[in-house]
């Protein structure tokens, strides 16, 4: 479905420019959407999405456009439409990248089980039996809708520096959303699940119990939990809530295009700048926190081996021992901040601008059993999973509120309580960390930047935190 | 270019032969092209030229659907689509695509966006209009993006026709200080009507203002929402009334059909009409659009429809067809009678927002949410604005925000950006009384 020839022929092409860079990026899609209403399937949605992009770099400035046309012709025409732009951008800072080798390489990620084995009709019952089981849990589900999404996606990436790498992944997402009855009220929840591989992920994932697990929740939120009084009190967040504050308020603030003002009118800046009371070896955290972000993780929604600039992944080390560390860079990025990239530049197609973007962001595991944090919390609230949630475009001023909580009393979980909230800095968030368990566990969510958007597919986790003394309402 | 609706229509033909039951394909040729911009300098000019036929069809309430990118394809396209239709599930709710012949109204997309090749001076022009407003030292970013589409629509129950879309948006955020920044759009579907320097000129007077700022205090305030973030409230509600989102519960609107859910001074509407970036004269299964009046002087009118959520609800469609979905195309709050200088000088106390972002739902069918403003956020006492404020969460309801609706200013602007002010519309000043603002602690 890729065309090589034509890839080859394209950086050819830009190559006989005056130019300072070119490359170009193909990707076919093989897509299967599925959206399910209630149990019935709405539409299956199966298309193959495929084309390239040349991005030229000329006279310090930068051209891309892309194309789903494959002809010579064409080609030479997104070739000429780059250059003209690079060369017209007329910056007073001209634009470098950062060094790197060129590389010449394949990879792929294993499915246990082929996806492409595995017939239209699976791919839906395994939904509509979640329905199954949700209509026979003994809760009142009276809404659900789910998304399924499989791409399985084949990338020839090439550039003027040498490098040609080819690569597969298939990757496999669900979201279901539901909503309960009982006693005349409602509450809400979503899940995410995100694979890459085969369709083992299904196994691993255990939808059905997953979901139930969620309804049951949602029935207890509404026939007994009870609001917390608020006040300043011990916080232990679950393993969902961990990745939410990891991504939000560690992944996100220590992206460098962010930090140089480059996302500034849409994804915002950061807290941390250049002159600013944070940058690298500041205080941010307590000594018990590390965050990573990490695309290597095997199987992760976020897996990648080279990002979409051809330089190799690696685990990232944002927030050290409670230190500001190390950003997130692509190669322009981390030219101008005179590093190296970090293989953070991600694109969700052919048609986007790879830009700096996380992978698996996750806090990493600390001593403590999960029941050793809560023991030594005389009154507190456990926020298992959360809801509604935002920061703000600084990311400082973040806001959790919880699904699945209940209250801490001397050492053991009491009551389901209604809705927690923490409210709060990033700084206080992750001073207020004492202790962190040993168990890391993963969640899938889909990270939104970028305009267009694109919304690539991420992991965020971690293990249980617990923050002494904060403020919960 | 009626050689490519013959082959739509070839398409539609050619999918019945083989026997689908009813089929729509729309095919679109896009050309899209935008600058991104930061620190006043042009970071990156992109290109993006697309092709593709969206064919979707129905074999015994089997939906299905897939996207062609080269006509030499079609027949393989066409066969592997129908053979997934037969092994897929029926889906009940499938009331059939839109019946019928209709005449369309002329499109007034405007040539010019086809041929506008590098759109740079726009965002030189509203650099420098923000320069002037706070000074040389500011640092602005954004975007500007157009959007030109040909689109013909062929279905096997009767509509037919083509459709040129065309579209130019410029946002533009302005810092005057770290901590201090405006943010403006200028939205047009033509490039006459289109003004960078109006934008430039708005971020540049909020950041200007909002020098200094200082954290906000928790409380319910009268909120004066400026266009741009009133455009994301609209967004919110003109989303709820999708017949959709209704069934599934994620609107607050379930329920509320022919109830007062605003006060009578509100009245709001969807209508891609020409002047909007949404302009289209038919929607996705060939139906003509038009205006829809949604909420009219505060009572719940309609959802918005196509042909099977239509079926549904024992009423017509109402040309919003998505795919799955009905969409809100551009949406429209009727003006107010009052200046919004008015708006201003009778708030004794209360806020100013102008922009916002990430906004979440506890429990949509509630309209439990928060959002947190962004740009200039000010204290207005007495009728003026007296100070910068930041580090402040709109913690509310969407229900209870509507019915707290009481002023509108006669000015309108048209308004979209990014995903948070989406879809476009028209959007006013707008009084909210008692909003419930938070902070972090």
């Amino acid at each position: 479905m890729i065309d090589e020839a034509i890839v080859d022929f394209t950086l050819d092409y830009a190559r006989s420019k005056k130019i300072e860079y070119a490359e170009v990026r193909a990707q076919s899609q093989v897509q299967d959407r599925l959206t399910l209403r209630n149990g019935a399937l709405e539409a299956y949605v199966s298309a193959v999405d495929n084309g390239f992009c040349v991005r030229i770099m000329a006279q310090g400035g930068i051209g891309f456009a892309s194309t789903n046309k494959w002809s010579k012709e064409e080609a030479k025409e997104i070739v000429d439409l780059a250059f003209s732009y690079a060369t017209s951008a007329n910056r007073k800072e001209k634009l470098v990248f950062a060094e790197e080798k060129g590389v010449k390489t394949k990879w792929a990620v294993d499915e246990k089980e082929k996806i492409e084995d595995i017939s239209p009709e699976q791919r839906i019952s395994v939904f509509t039996d979640v329905d199954k089981a949700l209509a026979t849990c003994g809760v009142k589900v009276v809404a659900t809708m789910t998304n399924c999404m499989i791409d399985l996606t084949t990338k020839y990436f090439v550039n003027s520096e040498g490098s040609r790498i080819s690569s597969f992944i298939p990757k496999i997402g669900a979201f279901i959303f539901i909503t309960v009855a009982e006693e005349g009220r409602t509450e809400q929840a979503y899940e995410q699940f995100g694979y890459s591989g085969g369709w083992e992920a299904f196994k691993e994932w255990n939808v059905p119990e997953k979901m139930i697990h969620n309804a049951r929740v949602l029935k207890d939120v509404i026939t007994k939990a009870k609001p917390v009084k608020a006040g300043n009190m011990d916080l232990i967040c679950g393993s969902e809530v961990t990745g939410i504050a990891a991504h939000e308020s560690c992944g996100h603030p220590m992206e460098a295009d962010r930090i140089l003002g480059r996302e500034m009118s849409q994804a915002g800046r950061s807290f941390i700048y250049k002159g600013g009371p944070y940058w690298y070896g500041t205080r941010i955290g307590s000594e018990a926190v590390t965050v990573v972000d990490d695309p290597t993780v095997e199987h992760s929604y976020g897996y990648y081996l080279f990002d979409d600039e051809g330089v190799k992944a690696r685990r990232r080390f944002l927030y050290k021992n409670g230190l500001i560390n190390e950003f997130l860079h692509n190669r322009e990025s981390a030219a101008k901040l005179d590093t190296r990239s970090n293989g953070s530049s991600r694109s969700v197609n052919y048609d986007r601008e790879a830009i700096v973007r996380m992978a698996n962001t996750f806090v990493l595991p600390g001593k403590y059993s999960e029941e050793e944090l809560i023991e030594d919390v005389k009154y507190g609230v456990y926020m298992k999973s959360f809801t509604e949630w935002n920061i703000d475009d600084k990311r400082f001023n973040q806001r959790y509120v919880g699904r699945e909580a209940y209250l801490i009393e001397n050492g053991k979980l009491t009551n389901p309580v209604a809705k927690p909230i923490i409210e709060t800095t990033t700084p206080k968030f992750w001073t207020s960390v004492d202790a962190v368990s040993k168990k890391v566990k993963f969640d899938a969510a889909t990270c939104g930047k970028g305009d267009p958007a694109q919304g690539v597919p991420v992991y965020a986790g971690g293990p249980c935190l617990r923050l002494r003394g904060v403020y919960v309402k | 270019m009626s050689n490519v609706l013959n082959k739509t229509e070839d398409i539609v033909a050619k999918a019945k032969s083989l026997g689908a039951d009813e089929v729509v394909a729309k095919t679109t040729f896009g050309r899209y092209r935008q600058v991104r911009f930061s620190n006043n300098q042009v970071d990156i000019t992109v290109a993006w030229n697309d092709y593709v036929t969206d064919l979707t069809l129905a074999w015994k309430k089997r939906v299905v659907a897939t996207q062609i990118h080269n006509f030499r394809d079609v027949d393989s396209n066409i066969k592997n689509l129908l053979a997934l239709a037969k092994v897929s599930k029926e889906n009940p709710m499938f009331g059939g695509f839109a019946k019928g012949k209709f005449k369309y109204a002329a499109s007034k997309a405007d040539k010019n966006l086809e041929n506008l090749e590098n759109p740079t001076e726009f965002v030189l022009e509203a650099i420098g209009a923000a320069e002037k407003e706070a000074g040389s030292k500011i640092d602005s970013g954004g975007i500007l993006y157009t959007r030109f589409e040909d689109v013909y629509l062929a279905s096997s129950e009767g509509p037919l026709g083509a459709d040129c879309r065309s579209a130019i948006e410029l946002s533009i955020r302005a810092f005057s200080e770290r901590e201090a920044s405006g943010h403006g759009v200028e939205c047009s579907s033509t490039l006459k009507d289109f003004k960078p320097t109006r934008a430039g000129k708005k971020a540049g007077e909020i950041a200007k203002l909002a020098r200094n700022p200082r954290v906000g205090e928790e409380g319910a305030y009268d909120v004066i929402f400026d266009p741009l973030i009133f455009g994301s409230s609209l967004g919110v509600w003109g989303g709820m009334v999708s017949a959709f989102y209704v069934m599934i519960q994620m609107s607050v609107f379930v329920d509320k059909l022919g109830k007062k859910v605003a006060p009578e001074i509100v009245t709001m509407k969807d209508n891609p009409a020409s002047y909007s970036m949404s302009n289209r004269v038919f929607d996705d299964e060939g139906v003509p659009t038009r205006d829809n009046v949604f909420i009219d002087h505060g009572i719940l009118k309609t959802f918005l429809h196509n042909t099977s959520t239509a079926k549904l609800f024992k009423t017509e469609t109402t040309g919003n067809a998505g795919l799955v979905a009905p969409t809100p195309w551009n949406i429209e709050m009727e003006a107010g009678s009052t200046p919004k200088d008015e708006l201003f000088e009778n708030t004794k106390k209360g806020l100013y927002l102008t922009n916002t972002w990430y906004t979440r739902f506890q429990n949509y069918a509630k309209g439990d949410f928060s959002t947190i403003p962004r740009d200039g956020i000010f204290l207005i006492e007495k009728g003026e604005i007296k100070q910068s404020l930041k580090d402040l969460r709109v913690s509310d309801n969407a229900l209870t925000m509507l019915g707290n609706i009481t002023g509108i200013s006669k000015e309108r602007q048209h308004v979209h950006w990014w995903g948070e002010a989406d879809p476009p519309s028209l959007s006013p000043y707008v009084l909210i009384k008692n909003v419930r603002l938070t902070k972090s602690k």
